[in-house]
């Protein structure tokens, strides 16, 4: 049973993060613990719908009641109380294990700076490529499939490490995600006046997106698409690896053995061990630290394409169904006591196991 | 075939990102003609036979060299999308250097360099690869540059803002607007409909030197040139475009076109709109 009650300035940051996380997927998985309230939102998921409700009054919830039973929002304002009945499912945890701390390529900038380059890049793009070395930071827009004029402009831009606040990179890499979280995640970041961590590897695992800050710690967990082939950073091998990728899914993952399946974070552990640029503590870390457990948890490996595009909400969205899983982790002012591993160990649900159908 | 140029001027870059994004608002398609002395803009699919072609001299680069097709057709004809154009130099107007260059990335591109600032001392590149077609010499004719008629009168314009604002509304009255000219200085806009006339006058405003000397022996300079022509296409111009021109000037040739021609140091913008 979580009561939680919250000041105007809070109720501003969780407002925020449910538009941010809104944009994301319509289902919004919530599990509140003693010191901190997390929201998971989840694709392949949960009918928890707090969405319509929040677009409306976010601004001036006050009180939030989570139990068993029920879920409410409380308004008050001006002498006037209104509660709100929001409909949800009971369902399991959500475990998700992955330690940021050991990723070879840690970045840290203001993410406005972030955004204004990413705006400069062409609009109409799914997917958004981070390409560093040692040197440089680039980011690269995709590439168009088509090959008349109307297809998308390929752009990139080049960051020198003295733009970063903290620039380590451990290992020469690109990783592809999803352009449009990327844009939320951002917005949210300069809402927060926080700067915004990025900690990364290999294609093929996930891609954290951290804010910290006083009043909440934020970490998105991105997928990336795996098993590219190894580029040179210009954009003429960008082009023919990825004209080739989409050519020819199944050849670029033969790796891992099943197209559809690489491109969930399940076959991040499969295909860690066949990297490219094998590191020893990440070797041992990738296999059992991004297993992702949900009550789909038999099925995701076996997921084909076409089911999963099947519980997806709609259009413009077939990106999405590739990448997956965002957590956002909010504190209350008390002092957190779980040193690094915020992604740990959350609430119990109850016992009855809900359907999630899409 | 080669085409590289690069821009490096403050004032030189603002033009060309306004001319680009003049363009984007008028057509959809544009083909830039790189010729051995300038950079020709000729947007394609204008509404009714209007055309808008713009120039930017080679002198205004920074660098500029190119290469044709072949000594005897020294020319390279490229088609893209106004869009990307556009959108590719937007933001360079704080950059140091914009630099264009026909590249060949798993097919033929323009790509555009832009190197902004970042920290004291350091630049950022922002690349663009835009996708491009090469036209073959059959399609070269589609391109020409608009022939200028001798016309009949030649006036300088008035403030842009204003013949914006009058054109405006006067789209809200009538379809078509009357535009006429002498050679003392003085131009009218007028639209007329079953119930009201609306007309401005302008005087003062000059004549080009040109139109004095083509004026016929004996013919009144109160004489007025008139071309009628639709309004929504004059208005599209005026709101598309951007530069703010050190001469502006428009050409009638009587009933049958109307010219305008806007210039600002080795950039130029031409607009005809035919009769109507």
């Amino acid at each position: 049973m979580l009561k939680c009650g919250m000041t105007g300035g809070q109720v501003k940051v969780f407002g925020k993060a449910i538009q941010t996380l809104s944009r994301v997927s319509d289902d919004l998985w919530l599990d509140p613990s003693e010191k901190a309230c997390s929201e998971v939102c989840e694709f392949l998921s949960f009918n928890i719908w707090l969405y319509s409700v929040l677009v409306f009054v976010f601004s001036t919830i006050s009180m939030v009641t989570l139990s068993h039973d029920e879920f409410k929002l409380q308004i008050g304002n001006k002498g006037i109380k209104r509660t709100h009945n929001v409909y949800f499912q009971d369902s399991q945890p959500l475990k998700i294990l992955f330690e940021k701390s050991v990723c070879a390529n840690i970045l840290m900038i203001k993410p406005r700076l972030l955004s204004e380059a990413i705006a400069l890049l062409t609009s109409n793009q799914e997917e958004i490529t981070f390409s560093v070395t040692p040197g440089s930071f680039c980011l690269k827009s995709s590439n168009g499939e088509s090959l008349d004029l109307s297809s998308s402009v390929y752009s990139e831009m080049s960051f020198g490490p003295e733009e970063f606040d903290f620039f380590q990179v451990g290992l020469d890499t690109e990783v592809t995600f999803c352009f449009r979280e990327l844009k939320g995640i951002l917005t949210f970041s300069e809402v927060m006046h926080a700067p915004i961590s990025i900690y990364f590897d290999f294609p093929g695992k996930p891609v954290v997106l951290s804010i910290d800050d006083m009043l909440l710690e934020a970490n998105f967990i991105l997928a990336t698409l795996a098993d590219q082939p190894s580029r040179v950073s210009s954009p003429q091998s960008l082009c023919f690896s990825q004209v080739q990728r989409r050519s020819d899914p199944t050849q670029s993952n033969a790796q891992v053995g099943k197209s559809q399946a690489s491109q969930t974070p399940e076959s991040i552990s499969r295909a860690a061990p066949k990297r490219l640029f094998p590191k020893e503590p990440l070797d041992s870390s990738s296999a059992t630290e991004t297993k992702r457990v949900s009550t789909n948890q038999d099925n995701i490996s076996e997921v084909p394409e076409s089911v999963v595009s099947d519980m997806e909400e709609g259009p413009g969205l077939s990106c999405l169904r590739k990448f997956s899983c965002m957590f956002f982790g909010a504190v209350s002012s008390e002092q957190q006591e779980h040193a690094g591993h915020p992604l740990d160990s959350l609430a119990t649900a109850s016992d009855s196991e809900e359907d999630a159908s899409g | 075939m080669r085409f590289r140029a690069r821009i490096t001027s403050k004032s030189v870059l603002e033009l060309f990102i306004q001319v680009s994004g003049t363009v984007t608002k008028l057509a959809k398609v544009c083909v830039l003609r790189v010729c051995p002395d300038r950079l020709c803009f000729c947007p394609t699919g204008l509404p009714g036979e209007a055309r808008l072609w713009g120039e930017v001299k080679r002198g205004v680069f920074h660098h500029f060299c190119m290469e044709g097709v072949s000594e005897e057709f020294n020319e390279i004809y490229l088609e893209l999308m106004s869009e990307h154009l556009a959108r590719a130099v937007k933001n360079a107007g704080s950059a140091s250097s914009l630099k264009l260059q026909l590249t060949n990335k798993l097919r033929p591109c323009l790509t555009v360099v832009v190197e902004l600032p970042s920290c004291p001392g350091h630049t950022r590149a922002m690349v663009h690869d835009l996708p491009v077609k090469v036209l073959p010499r059959r399609w070269w004719k589609e391109c020409t540059e608009p022939r200028v008629w001798a016309s009949d009168v030649s006036v300088y314009l008035p403030s842009l803002k204003t013949l914006k604002n009058m054109v405006e509304r006067m789209a809200n009255v009538g379809d078509r607007v009357l535009v006429e000219a002498n050679l003392n200085g003085k131009m009218n806009l007028s639209v007329e409909t079953d119930v009201v006339t609306i007309k401005s006058y302008f005087k003062n405003l000059g004549n080009p030197p040109k139109a004095v000397t083509g004026a016929t022996q004996g013919e009144d300079p109160e004489n007025m040139v008139q071309v009628r022509v639709d309004n929504r296409k004059l208005l599209l111009f005026f709101e598309g475009q951007q530069i703010n021109p050190t001469v502006a000037l428009c050409n009638i040739l009587s009933n049958t076109l109307l010219h305008l021609v806007l210039v600002h140091d080795g950039v130029s913008l031409q607009y005809f709109i035919p009769a109507s």
